[in-house]
């Protein structure tokens, strides 16, 4: 026995079809149709703007967790003279204007000066939190601030639109939020649990590219090249090796466009082979290790134009080698599927180096990335 | 969301033998940083160096 029998319903009894003549029931059909041609939308964001309002409420309490995070680290690993709190909340709020890109000339150059100089600045005033503080747990107070500061602005912007939207009923309004929103708290997610594992000074995702080359590196004589970044002098089978990375365990990229200027200005080079991680698509596997050409170097672009401009100048081929991982993977802890590429990758590395060069030649490796919780 | 699972992250150390190269997994302990030697080698007479530290997730 079925309850509902669908091969036999009376459609003409469901929807009253056939008493076509009752005013009663036109009615009841027409005036739902008037109500959402004129009120639909206006219903449509009442139901998004609840949804988005979560994901808001959700930001809020990340922005104000990762400040919690970053005044109690200062508190307890720094040992500030004084309160750090009002000092702390003026950095959070600092902004960044980036140069005007009609006349594109020269740009590289600005927007270069505009983040080194916001860099520099930011370090100075960590740095006068508490004046004995060891330039390891400076770079980790400095990337929590800059964490706890880019979710300040994620969060300030995306109120923004919603508010202006709900202030003007405007549906429209709230569509690209609604469209952005997912990929927005993905990130946030993935930056507020970053933030315990450079607390700890653990390894991320995207130190994958340091952690190889820095093993390289070990037990041999390390100089620094550039600003926060290292060089090793070695040897492969007949070939010279510059190994560059960022100077580890402290959490920053270094530079390492600077550091390979330094080494093509005195040394004839032949091939700079880059290891870096880089974004998978979705629906790829996390972890694979894929091959190319060109500098695989992600942030603002400077150090990647800075690289390829070199390589183009002395000809000097640029071969890449990248460790796909989604970008939660990239900043938080290294997952293991990452970790074990690390001997697949170096033997490719070795493998790259034989394909490509001869006994004789002289090849830079850079190991790109962040480099927290990755010494050398 | 009622059918999204809580994901823990399981925090590991892997630590390897430079000399025989035996490997050991452990629990990740506070203070553990990458390449630094830790402890001697259980089947010979090597120092054992911290090869790896990741996470792995797991679904509760
Ligand atoms: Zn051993």
């Amino acid at each position: 026995m079925s309850l509902v029998n669908f091969t036999s319903f009376d459609f003409e009894q469901l929807f009253a079809m056939s008493d076509d003549t009752n005013p009663l029931m036109m009615l009841i059909w027409i005036l739902p149709i008037f109500f959402f041609v004129f009120y639909g939308q206006r219903i449509q964001l009442y139901v998004t703007s609840g949804e988005i309002k979560k994901g808001i409420k959700k930001l809020d309490e990340f922005r104000n967790e990762s400040r919690d995070e970053l005044i109690s680290y200062v508190n307890k690993n720094l040992k500030p003279a004084d309160d750090p709190i009002p000092k702390i909340d003026r950095f959070i709020d600092y902004f960044t204007i980036m140069p005007v890109e009609m006349d594109p000339n020269g740009i590289v150059d600005k927007v270069q000066h505009i983040v080194r100089s916001r860099e520099d600045y930011t370090r100075e005033h960590v740095r006068s939190l508490s004046p004995q503080m060891s330039d390891i747990e400076l770079s980790k107070a400095q990337t929590l601030l800059e964490i706890a500061s880019s979710l300040q602005m994620i969060y300030k912007i995306i109120n923004h639109m919603y508010l202006t939207a709900k202030k003007q009923n405007n549906y429209p309004l709230i569509l690209p939020l609604q469209m952005i929103l997912p990929f927005i708290m993905e990130q946030s997610e993935a930056m507020k649990e970053a933030i315990s594992v450079f607390k700890k000074g653990q390894p991320v995702g995207d130190g994958i590219g340091p952690m190889i080359v820095g093993k390289m590196m070990l037990e041999r004589e390390k100089e620094t090249i550039a600003f926060q970044t290292t060089l090793v002098k070695s040897e492969f089978e007949g070939r010279k090796l510059f190994l560059v990375k960022a100077e580890g365990p402290g959490s920053t990229v270094g530079r390492p466009a600077d550091g390979l200027e330094k080494i093509v200005s005195e040394n004839k080079i032949d091939a700079i082979i880059m290891i870096d991680a880089a974004l998978k698509m979705e629906g790829e596997d996390s972890a694979t290790v894929a091959r190319g050409f060109g500098a695989a170097i992600g942030g603002i672009g400077t150090e990647k134009f800075q690289i390829e401009a070199i390589a183009t100048s002395k000809n000097i081929p640029v071969f890449s080698i990248v460790v796909k991982q989604s970008v939660k993977e990239a900043i938080t802890l290294m997952t293991k599927e990452i970790a074990d590429t690390a001997d697949s990758v170096r033997e490719q590395v070795n493998e790259m180096i034989r394909e490509n060069t001869t006994q004789g030649h002289s090849i830079v490796i850079i190991g790109v990335g962040n480099t927290g919780g990755v010494p050398q | 969301m009622i059918f999204k699972k809580k994901k823990i992250t399981l925090e590991y150390t892997v630590e390897k033998c430079s000399k025989c190269g035996v490997e050991e997994k452990r629990k990740y302990s506070e203070g553990d940083v990458l390449f630094s030697q830790c402890s001697k080698c259980t089947s010979c007479d090597g120092m054992m160096m911290i090869e790896k530290i990741f996470g792995e997730s797991l679904e509760q």
